[in-house]
């Protein structure tokens, strides 16, 4: 969270009650793309709010109300995914991991389905909402754990040792996580979007 | 075929499989020499590997810029939080229980 310093009386924080208003859908979007799940979006939201109320005092007004209450949320979704990861041994998560990933290719190592050329190009679709509601399904098809460690990679662009000291895991059980999700959602992308939506457009 | 083609096919070929591990990888870390070798043999050789590659960097450059996207694009009801959601947060927030 930033500013730690106490300042008694400080004015940079808004009326609490203008909140949800302001900022609650956009906090909501941003953890129901990392929790895939309203209800636990919800609470994320709730708690960072009421997290917020508690330490409204400590807002130093460095950033803006909305980044400083993102950061708040940021730490509510990573203790989430903690706990999600704390429920299976590492030991366990690398052998689903591996057999996964060996269901995408024969005993040869060629891949059983092959990659279509994918069209419209992505760039065109960042601004679709039905894009990101596949997207969304897509990353809840995916374990937990493994859409954990994907969107803290690839939606807050966490690097390698980060990822791994939240989590608690060393970086070959990541990448193998890693390469595991990028197979599936792309697999997943490309049947439920490319494929259906594309060829319309 | 030679004792010396043997080696250098072992060496330098690998599998779908493989590539597609090794393009993971180096989005995470720099690839040793052999790794990085062979990457670039397979992908030279096979469409269907290239094609992976360039789909799984496009993913990723879409999703980097998801936080921009959101923020300018009109949601949908489906990404919005519900009206007791909503009224159970204020309540909150104004110190009404």
């Amino acid at each position: 969270m930033s500013g730690e310093k106490g300042i008694a009386g400080n004015n940079f924080v808004s009326d609490p009650s203008t909140w949800v208003d302001r900022y609650g859908d956009y906090l909501f979007r941003y953890s129901l793309m990392r929790l895939r799940n309203r209800e636990l979006a919800e609470n994320a939201v709730q708690e960072t709010f009421l997290a917020a109320l508690t330490a409204r005092r400590s807002f130093s007004g460095r950033s803006t109300e909305r980044t400083w209450m993102v950061g708040i949320l940021k730490h509510k979704v990573i203790d989430h995914y903690r706990k999600t990861f704390r429920e299976k041994s590492i030991s366990e998560i690398q052998t689903d991991e591996e057999q996964t990933v060996d269901s995408f290719y024969d005993a040869a190592g060629n891949p059983g389905k092959f990659p279509k050329d994918w069209m419209p190009d992505p760039q065109a679709l960042l601004h679709s909402k039905e894009f990101w509601d596949t997207f969304r399904e897509c990353l809840s098809k995916l374990p937990e754990r493994t859409a954990a460690a994907f969107s803290m990679r690839e939606l807050d662009d966490l690097d390698t040792p980060e990822i791994c000291k939240e989590l608690g895991i060393n970086p070959t059980n990541l990448w193998v996580i890693l390469h595991r999700a990028r197979l599936q959602l792309r697999e997943c992308l490309e049947r439920n979007w490319f494929e259906k939506k594309g060829s319309h457009e | 075929m030679s004792n010396w083609e043997e080696e250098t096919k072992t060496f330098l070929v690998i599998s779908c499989k493989q590539a597609a591990r090794l393009v993971s990888i180096s989005i995470e870390r720099k690839l040793t020499f052999r790794e990085a070798l062979t990457m670039s043999i397979h992908l030279w050789m096979c469409k269907t590997c290239n094609l992976y590659r360039r789909q799984i960097q496009k993913l990723r450059k879409i999703l980097i810029r998801h936080e921009d996207v959101l923020n300018n694009t009109p949601s949908s009801d489906s990404e919005c939080l519900d009206l007791k959601a909503r009224q159970r947060m204020k309540d909150m927030l104004s110190g009404r229980k």
